[in-house]
């Protein structure tokens, strides 16, 4: 276990808004001596190119629309 | 913590998203089953409902990770569809239109839960209410080619709400931070600063084998 040091903290303090401006970090100074701090980054910006592969969609079940129709029944005729 | 923005035309224009913009195209007869629900039609509103009801379904599910409580929201979702959609003028994709209205019935709903983590406001618990966390040990495992669809679909349902709303809204379903913040009623720097914690949760989650990832991520 390496414990963190001042050029880390300082570093992850920036990443959220340098990952959270979609800017690639990977060109930080910082990463450039720092393997722990290069992984971390690695690993987080895979984490988010692999939440594209949670697209593929689910169906819902018949019964949504048998009360989606029931729920429309209740309701004023739809505004115009 | 303000409540959900509502939802008007202008706020749904299409914009690129993480440098793609991951919404449905036109379908065909949409444009027409539109306004013959407008006029309502009830069998152009079903149409609109076999067009859309995955799309809406996956991402209720996605954002509350429970089958029955999506479901609740997509039929939500679709019957305030059917009490709003004569305010859709057409100038912006019906697709993106839904997808926000969707976002917003669920937003409310778990609003109206109480749910502490919806809140946006970094009050989770007092370990995750201290800025960003730091990463200070050594590595035993990289996750590059480690994280197939089913584990990180178990790590994001692992999420606290909080953490997996604005997750799945920027890095699945492509909004941006602004949009998010106009959405959840929070700064952009509060939503930036969820979806850094959600990746450092699932990161954690994946690599400690909390959650099944390939490769021998255990």
């Amino acid at each position: 276990m390496i414990n963190i040091s001042a050029d880390c903290a300082a570093f992850q303090e920036q990443l959220p808004e340098l990952i959270g401006e979609n800017q690639d970090p990977s060109a930080h100074p910082h990463l450039a001596t720092c393997e722990n701090c290069s992984e971390l980054v690695r690993d987080l910006l895979y984490i988010a190119q692999q939440a594209k592969l949670l697209l593929p969609l689910h169906d819902p079940s018949p019964a949504v629309w048998e009360k989606i129709e029931a729920g429309i029944d209740k309701e004023p005729k739809a505004k115009k | 913590m303000q409540g959900v923005a509502p939802l008007t035309e202008t706020d749904t224009k299409p914009r690129p998203a993480n440098g793609q913009m991951r919404r449905n195209p036109p379908i065909a007869g949409e444009l027409e089953a539109i306004q013959k629900a407008q006029a309502g039609d009830g069998e152009a509103f079903e149409k609109l409902y076999a067009m859309h009801k995955r799309r809406v379904y996956s991402l209720c599910l996605r954002m509350v990770s429970n089958v029955a409580e999506a479901e609740d929201l997509a039929q939500e979702a679709f019957l305030q569809l059917y009490r709003k959609i004569g305010t859709f003028r057409g100038d912006s994709a019906f697709s993106t239109w839904m997808h926000r209205l969707t976002v917003n019935v669920v937003l409310m709903h778990l609003r109206k839960k109480g749910l502490p983590q919806v809140s946006l406001e970094e009050t989770l618990d007092p370990s995750q209410g201290e800025g960003p966390r730091k990463d200070i040990g050594t590595r035993d495992l990289n996750l590059s080619g480690s994280i197939d669809r089913v584990g990180l679909e178990r790590a994001v349902a692992e999420l606290p709400p909080g953490y997996r709303l604005v997750f799945v809204l920027h890095d699945v379903e492509g909004f941006e931070h602004n949009e998010i913040a106009g959405m959840m009623g929070c700064s952009i720097g509060n939503s930036k600063s969820q979806l850094h914690k959600a990746r450092m949760r699932l990161r954690d989650l994946l690599k400690s084998g909390q959650v099944t990832a390939k490769d021998g991520a255990k």
